[in-house]
């Protein structure tokens, strides 16, 4: 309890004894108990401006261009206190492209169900200057307009959610949840070729896409018993499957765009509680997915479709038990087996001696077990040390003939151990330690068609051998009542084996400092900072040429903000915010003759200011200013010197201004 | 003052002492026959709120705007069911100097352990999406129910889209630095929230992700990656994250690195693919330039997730056609 109103007359208590007292009198107190006790609703709408066109402003939010925006929130919530049956209407940002709306109905501890509309907006934040014709169509003419004219791509997702729950008898329950998203519009594509002096015209991905997800899971909640169980099924139909060029490059057109597919998956996960502290846990889930959409060309084997199969089996089975008061120990063993059955073909003639292709297909079948043992010892003032061991086996298939080299299995064994204060009036936080070897099976060497050996000078990054050293502080530090200081620092390091070329080293750095000062009852205080440091050093080779790259990026970010109630009716927020995002890329010749000349480094910065007032005019209704400023700017360097073949140029504003404001008027009501 | 003397002042003034008694007597015989004090929201929450009010740190009374102060529901709990009965909490025992605290306190600086504290909670939410809390990153973590949720409130922050990812990032620090990133999904607009990735209450897939596996996860909305296509690319079949980091990077496509470099860290350096990247002011050849430039290596081989069409060697196995 505050020790400032530990005296005071609570207004509990001052209704509690006008109601024993003073019999129908009491009808005021009545109301505010009302008021504090049943679900309110509440209603916002006003006027928004924004002074600037801002792409990266408005990337999500639908306030990408300049104008008048209309500001429109409801709550809509209703209680039958005798039943207990909801009615809730909820919608946020409904005059923006990023609306929101939610309808509910539900008799609580017995049935519901909902309806929710959901709109995602994804503004491009370049603008296109082309002659492209067709843009967000399957057939797109490559200078097919007698001018470039100036193109923002952008994708809106329009999703339906419904929902149904019913509680079948006490601790039986059903749940269903079906998904319908729409996905529309355009983003950057293009077609090139002849590396040796590359063609690479300018093309867009037209999207039109429906996801569907049908979840229908059948729970059991006991005392020691919990089981779910049901079926989830998912599919992907893409109504433009092919983008068809015209003027294009010869013999690169139609590209095939994503084929549908779906997967039916059935599923049973359980807890059980053999004593008070110790429980096991498990899943079983089948999954069959197929992807047997017809060719966009025909092919020379005579099918039609690739006849895809995977077949997924996972298997979990955990438990964690405490043998000892002091004592948690914890264990969790889980299988997942990916089978890709899809008949493989010789779709296409294989290549020329010395290719690393065979014209066939290469379904890819991964198989990982994964373990995991723990135990946690509780030590005196609220301190727990705990040491684990993690362990993951992964098994790939793969082909004779490859491009990128290959090993059958990994392994990875990762031991740590941890000393965590979790519970304290003043200081907790943790200190931690993740020590990581990954190996595995001889890597195989590289044959070319011909049965020549090919090239073997790379391991890939998720097949490398690698040794991982992770150290991690957490401290929360409360010194006085109003002041609480949080302390992050992580830093990774990961070192890869093998051969010369390829990642050769990394490291990732985070550290951060928060700060959170109550200056009164009525203003509080937050100040932030952080810095995230991560590296890459990789080597590869050009010709006979070594070269080296130290990829590095360093995101700086600081913040302040402020909460105040200076008085019952008025209420005030404020946040700056400041971040910096800066890309190295080191670049250096190692051994040989050709030039590396290095790359610029290339920043992002954002700072944003937030001003928010909200003024009580009356008991239930209140009025909010508010104020965005944000600035955005860059010098990256990606686009800016790039022109396509056909003439496209792909250009953002590098230094990019908003000012939004906003008057909206809230008005709450039980 | 003048009317302190005034006739009429000394019968208003007698009237007044006249209803005061009687309401004092009133009062008092009202305290003999002490009526049962009434509940407010709870069943039996009346011992509780004749004290604990909505002046409080923490509000009470306004768990009856939430799901657990819908008292029709036959399974609503009471103040007890979650703090437990707290006897010494309620009478304070006679020569103690403060009153001893409810048996379950919930919150960091809580003497009651963590696990005792999500034991109230889980006695009725051990199953659905909780199944496997135990064992799982935050509950070996000893983080609480209430480190997220606040339940005697009528909004839950970490349970709107719009506030979710502030409760969040409050400990994960890394992924808050890393969202203010130019390439990122829509989470500062709440369009996307982490629980539509992540199931904070544990589940079988690695980082507590909401599906079976990463990939799972990220087909829920990126359907399209999935295939299996007639040219599958390895590791996407094999998982999202060895290329792309979900909560934010300075390359576009949420890519841990840019192409050429990102490619490189797995290719064979043979034909072009150990090209070394031309400087942007010109130097170098136009494939120098091509393969970092604009989209990198994505320039032409624009299907990189896979590709399903089954002809053309140059196109299909390359991911351009």
């Amino acid at each position: 309890m505050k020790a400032n109103t530990r005296s005071a007359l609570s207004l509990t208590a001052l209704c509690a004894a006008l109601a024993a007292t003073c019999g129908p009198a009491r009808s005021e107190q009545d109301v505010d108990i009302v008021e504090l006790t049943r679900p309110g609703s509440s209603a916002s709408f006003g006027l928004g401006y924004a002074t600037n066109d801002g792409p990266r402003f408005g990337q999500y939010s639908g306030l990408e261009e300049r104008g008048a925006y209309g500001l429109l929130d409801l709550d809509l919530v209703r209680r039958e206190e005798a039943s207990g049956t909801w009615l809730k209407l909820t919608g946020r940002n409904l005059g923006l492209d990023s609306r929101e709306l939610r309808f509910e109905h539900n008799r609580q501890g017995d049935w519901g169900y909902f309806i929710e509309l959901n709109q995602i907006p994804r503004l491009d934040p370049y603008t296109v200057s082309t002659q492209l014709a067709g843009i967000g169509t399957g057939t797109q003419t490559i200078s097919g307009l007698a001018a470039a004219a100036p193109v923002r791509l952008d994708t809106r997702r329009d999703r339906v959610t419904l929902g149904f729950d019913k509680l079948l008898s006490r601790g039986l329950d059903l749940q269903v949840r079906f998904r319908n998203e729409n996905k529309e519009g355009a983003r950057l594509f293009g077609q090139g070729t002849s590396p040796g002096a590359p063609n690479v015209r300018f093309l867009t991905d037209p999207i039109d896409y429906t996801t569907r997800l049908l979840e229908v899971t059948l729970g059991y909640t006991g005392e020691r018993l919990q089981l779910s169980g049901g079926y989830y099924g998912t599919d992907f139909q893409n109504d433009i499957p092919a983008l068809n060029v015209v003027g294009g490059i010869a013999g690169q057109s139609p590209i095939a765009l994503p084929p549908g597919n779906q997967s039916h998956q059935i599923h049973l996960a359980g807890g059980y509680n053999f004593t008070q502290s110790t429980r096991g846990t498990f899943k079983v889930a089948y999954t069959h997915q197929r992807q047997n959409e017809p060719f966009v060309t025909a092919s020379a084997t005579g099918r039609t479709d690739l006849g895809g199969k995977v077949s997924t089996t996972l298997l979990q089975l955990g438990l964690t038990a405490r043998p000892l008061p002091k004592l948690s120990l914890l264990a969790n063993l889980r299988y997942e087996d990916r089978d890709d059955k899809t008949p493989i073909a010789q779709y296409i003639a294989s290549g020329a001696a010395g290719s690393t292709f065979d014209g066939r297909n290469e379904p890819r079948s991964i198989e990982s077990t994964t373990g995991k043992l723990e135990a946690s010892y509780a030590l005196p003032m609220g301190f727990r040390l705990t040491g684990g061991l993690d362990y993951e086996l992964k098994k790939r298939n793969t082909y004779l003939i490859r491009s990128v080299s290959h090993r059958d299995e990994t392994e990875e064994v990762s031991a740590r151990a941890e000393l965590r204060r979790s519970v304290s009036e003043t200081v907790t936080g943790a200190l931690s330690y993740v020590r990581s070897e990954r190996g595995g099976s001889p890597f195989l060497t590289n044959i070319v068609i011909g049965g020549a050996t090919g090239s073997n000078l790379v391991h890939p990054l998720h097949l490398a051998d690698r040794d991982r050293d992770k150290v991690r502080l957490t401290v929360n530090w409360q010194p006085s009542l109003p002041l609480s200081i949080q302390f992050f620092a992580d830093y990774a390091q990961d070192k890869y084996g093998g051969r010369a070329l390829g990642l050769r080293e990394g490291t990732a750095q985070t550290y951060s400092l928060d700060l959170s000062y109550a200056f009164t009852d009525k203003w509080q205080g937050t100040a932030w900072i952080s810095r995230n440091d991560t590296r890459a050093e990789q080597q590869t080779q050009s010709g006979t040429t070594i070269w080296a790259a130290d990829l590095r990026n360093i995101g700086d970010a600081v913040g302040v903000g402020l909460r105040g109630k200076p008085y019952s009716w008025l209420e005030i927020e404020a946040d700056l915010t400041h971040s910096r995002d800066k890309s190295e890329y080191g670049l250096a010749r190692v051994s040989g003759a050709a030039a590396v000349a290095p790359l610029p480094d290339a920043f992002f910065d954002v700072t944003g200011l937030k001003l928010s007032a909200k003024y009580a005019v009356r008991k239930n209704t209140s009025l909010r200013l508010s104020y965005v400023y944000e600035r955005w700017s860059t010098d990256d360097w990606t686009w800016t010197t790039w022109t396509y073949t056909d003439g496209t140029r792909v250009l953002q504003d590098p230094v990019q201004k908003v000012h939004f404001i906003g008057i909206a008027l809230q008005h709450r009501w039980q | 003052m003048e009317h302190a003397n005034h006739p009429l002042g000394s019968v208003i003034r007698g009237i007044a002492m006249a209803l005061g008694l009687a309401l004092l007597a009133q009062g008092a015989t009202a305290q003999e026959a002490k009526p049962a004090r009434k509940d407010m929201v709870l069943k039996g929450d009346a011992v509780c709120t004749r004290c604990h009010a909505e002046e409080e740190e923490y509000p009470v009374l306004s768990i009856g705007k939430t799901r657990h102060g819908t008292t029709a529901d036959t399974r609503t709990p009471s103040c007890t069911s979650c703090h437990g009965a707290s006897e010494t909490h309620v009478t304070r025992p006679a020569g103690a100097k403060e009153r001893p605290k409810p048996e379950r306190v919930f919150g960091r600086k809580s003497a009651t352990p963590p696990e005792t504290q999500n034991q109230a909670c889980l006695a009725c939410h051990q199953g659905g999406k909780r199944i496997h809390w135990a064992g799982s990153a935050h509950a070996t973590r000893d983080t609480t129910c209430v480190s997220c949720h606040q339940v005697h409130t009528a909004q839950d922050r970490v349970r709107a889209k719009a506030t979710q990812a502030e409760v969040c990032l409050a400990c994960h620090k890394e992924q808050r630095a890393q969202m203010n990133r130019p390439s990122r999904h829509p989470i500062p607009e709440g369009k996307v929230v982490c629980s539509d990735c992540h199931n904070p209450h544990g589940s079988v897939a690695p980082k507590q992700l909401a599906r079976d596996s990463v990939n799972d996860t990220c087909y829920t909305c990126h359907m399209e990656k999935r295939g299996p296509f007639v040219r599958t690319h390895q590791p996407v079949q094999e998982d999202c994250s060895i290329c792309h980091n979900p909560h934010g990077t300075t390359t576009p496509n949420l890519l841990k690195a840019r192409a050429p470099f990102l490619c490189q860290q797995c290719h064979e350096p043979t034909s072009h693919r150990g090209t070394i990247p031309g400087n942007v002011t010109g130097t170098g050849t136009a494939l120098n330039r091509a393969v970092v430039l604009a989209r990198g290596c994505l320039n032409c081989h624009t299907n990189i997730h896979g590709t399903n069409n089954p002809i053309d060697a140059a196109g299909e196995r390359t991911f351009r056609r």
